[in-house]
């Protein structure tokens, strides 16, 4: 079953003779437990891809489909829902609370939205991205990987159908960017997500089931 | 609450900073009301004291006690639940080393205006006085003689009692002879008794007196139209009323550059889902936060302020009027995040993101 559907989606920004196709039609579809990259040079059109995708922009024309749900007629509100039930977000500059500790930054959560991970599974998190000795800090006292594990953490723990990872790797050295893309990796298969990542760097694509290429809006598969 | 109290925590100078700025605004607004009920007590306690609801003058005295002056018998023109006869007389009373403005108020002692006394006994016979306490700090003390600026006639305190200044001056009690002899001097006595004016106690102040010489004010503009009070009330009521839209600018001002500096944070809180409006009522939650520590630190240091005053500084603090006070700031203040709140709002989640 496809967890993220597009059909005929297209961007485009400005009108006349300004007008610029960020995203010309497209069509994409990603099921349960895959990991997919997207590759591209910066201003290739794949950032405008991943926030499509992830119902922070609307397509032009087309429809995104979220676990058969059509998310293209909804407002702003009700797309607000559909990001905090169905998606997780890793950025690129780290998206944590800087005044909330690691165990916080989850917590949080817990005051928005229901049937996120229980005790057990949290313990089990922790434990796998290897950041249970962290919770009680603050992001200033974090390296930069454990950040980016920290983010990765705080994207599973509501228990997301799609994990959408834009350049989850930039500000790491190679060791620390295959590390996270292992965790990646592990987390998909083990929860069954689906986890795309948006990336210019091409050494991840190993980890990855399914390498599309964005080149010019044009998304085609590898 | 989460967000706002964590932040709060993470940030104690930032907000301690915050805090305090509220807790002066709280300290002046506190402050200032006590003084503005202070310098109204110290003109109409006496008038409060007698718990009346009219005073009868005459027409022409233009609302003025001291420029009101008939005869008593005109009593009996009056139509009220209690009446008590009032002469009211200001003069400069001296001891041989001390000096005060004094109000002498003539009075019935079985009358209801009567004051209760506080210290040595009520007058008995002629030329005796129950003095306002507030004389005991100026040095006065029973048994002093009492010379008057206006007459040869002499005083004698052989009493004190509490709350009994009117338009700042203490207040001396006698009866209605002893008050006709220092007015009008000594052939006056005796002839029909002059004074200044009736108090009563009724619920139907229009039935009150048909005379048309005679006019029937209310307590409340009674002492509206003491020399100097509405002026002095209006000023500070109108420094208090100011404090509030300045905390309130404060707030708003302080919490926009905040929250200006976390727009990028929030942005990215909006892409995760999480909604404005929790985004929004944190903002509310951590304004009244600061604001209600704010205001009990502001009313602590207030009233601690207060009870080291010396007592010729005129506070007095009334605890209601500053609960409501205190109320009104935190709601003023919460007003001012109002606008962090339509900037949280606006902000796009996609800004956030860089996309």
């Amino acid at each position: 079953m496809a967890v993220l559907e597009m059909k005929q989606v297209k961007k485009s920004f400005g009108t006349g003779h300004k007008k610029v196709d960020a995203l010309k039609e497209t069509n994409f579809h990603a099921e349960q437990g895959e990991l997919i990259a997207v590759i591209g040079p910066s201003g290739s059109g794949k950032s405008t891809f991943l926030t499509i995708a992830g119902g922070l922009l609307s397509p032009t024309n087309g429809e995104v489909l979220i676990n058969n749900a059509n998310i293209s007629t909804l407002n702003e509100k009700q797309l607000s829902k559909i990001r905090l039930k169905e998606i997780g977000f890793i950025l690129q500059a780290s998206n944590l609370v800087p005044f909330l500790t690691v165990e916080k930054q989850l917590k949080l959560l817990d005051k928005v939205k229901k049937d996120n991970m229980d005790k057990e599974q949290l313990e089990q998190l922790y434990k796998d991205l290897g950041i249970g000795d962290l919770r009680g800090k603050y992001p200033s006292d974090l390296s930069g990987g454990e950040r980016q594990r920290v983010a990765i953490a705080k994207a599973l723990y509501s228990n997301p159908s799609i994990i959408l990872a834009d350049e989850p790797t930039a500000s790491l050295d190679s060791d620390r960017a295959y590390e996270v893309m292992e965790l990646l990796k592990e987390e998909t298969k083990s929860k069954k997500t689906t986890t795309i990542v948006v990336t210019h760097d091409i050494r991840l694509v190993d980890y990855c089931d399914k390498v599309y290429k964005m080149v010019d809006g044009v998304l085609e598969l590898q | 609450m989460f967000l706002a109290w964590n932040e709060i925590m993470k940030n104690k100078l930032r907000f301690t900073l915050i805090i305090g700025v509220l807790m002066l605004v709280a300290y002046l607004v506190f402050f200032l009301s006590g003084l503005a009920n202070g310098l109204a007590s110290l003109n109409r306690e006496a008038v409060d004291k007698w718990d009346a609801d009219a005073i009868v003058l005459t027409e022409e005295s233009d609302q003025s006690l001291t420029q009101s002056s008939f005869a008593a018998d005109l009593v009996d023109s009056i139509n009220a639940d209690e009446t008590a006869v009032l002469g009211q007389l200001n003069a400069i009373a001296q001891t041989d080393d001390q000096k005060a403005n004094v109000s002498i108020f003539g009075i019935d002692s079985g009358e209801f205006i009567m004051p209760e006394v506080t210290e040595g006994s009520a007058f008995t016979s002629g030329n005796e006085v129950i003095a306002g306490d507030s004389l005991k700090d100026d040095g006065f003390k029973l048994g002093d003689t009492l010379s008057l600026s206006s007459t040869e006639e002499t005083l004698e305190i052989v009493g004190f009692t509490d709350e009994a200044r009117f338009n700042a001056a203490p207040v001396l009690y006698t009866d209605v002879e002893t008050f006709e002899r220092v007015k009008f001097g000594e052939e006056a006595a005796g002839t029909d008794r002059q004074i200044s004016g009736f108090v009563v106690r009724t619920a139907d102040l229009a039935e009150v007196t048909d005379e048309e010489d005679l006019a029937v004010i209310e307590t409340e503009t009674f002492i509206e139209s003491l020399p100097g009070y509405t002026e002095q009330s209006l000023t500070l009521n109108f420094m208090i009323y100011f404090l509030f839209v300045i905390s309130s600018v404060i707030v708003a001002i302080f919490l926009y550059v905040l929250t200006v500096q976390k727009i990028s944070m929030f942005g990215v809180m909006k892409a995760q889902g999480i909604p404005s409006g929790y985004l929004a009522r944190s903002v509310i939650a951590q304004t009244a936060i600061l604001a209600s520590i704010g205001v009990v630190v502001g009313l602590g240091l207030t009233l601690l302020t207060g009870a080291f005053l010396p007592s010729a500084v005129p506070v007095s603090f009334d605890i209601p009027t500053m609960l409501i006070y205190g109320m009104v700031l935190i709601v003023v203040a919460i007003l001012g995040a109002v606008f962090s709140v339509l900037t949280i709002v606006k902000i796009d989640p996609l800004k956030a993101i860089g996309g």
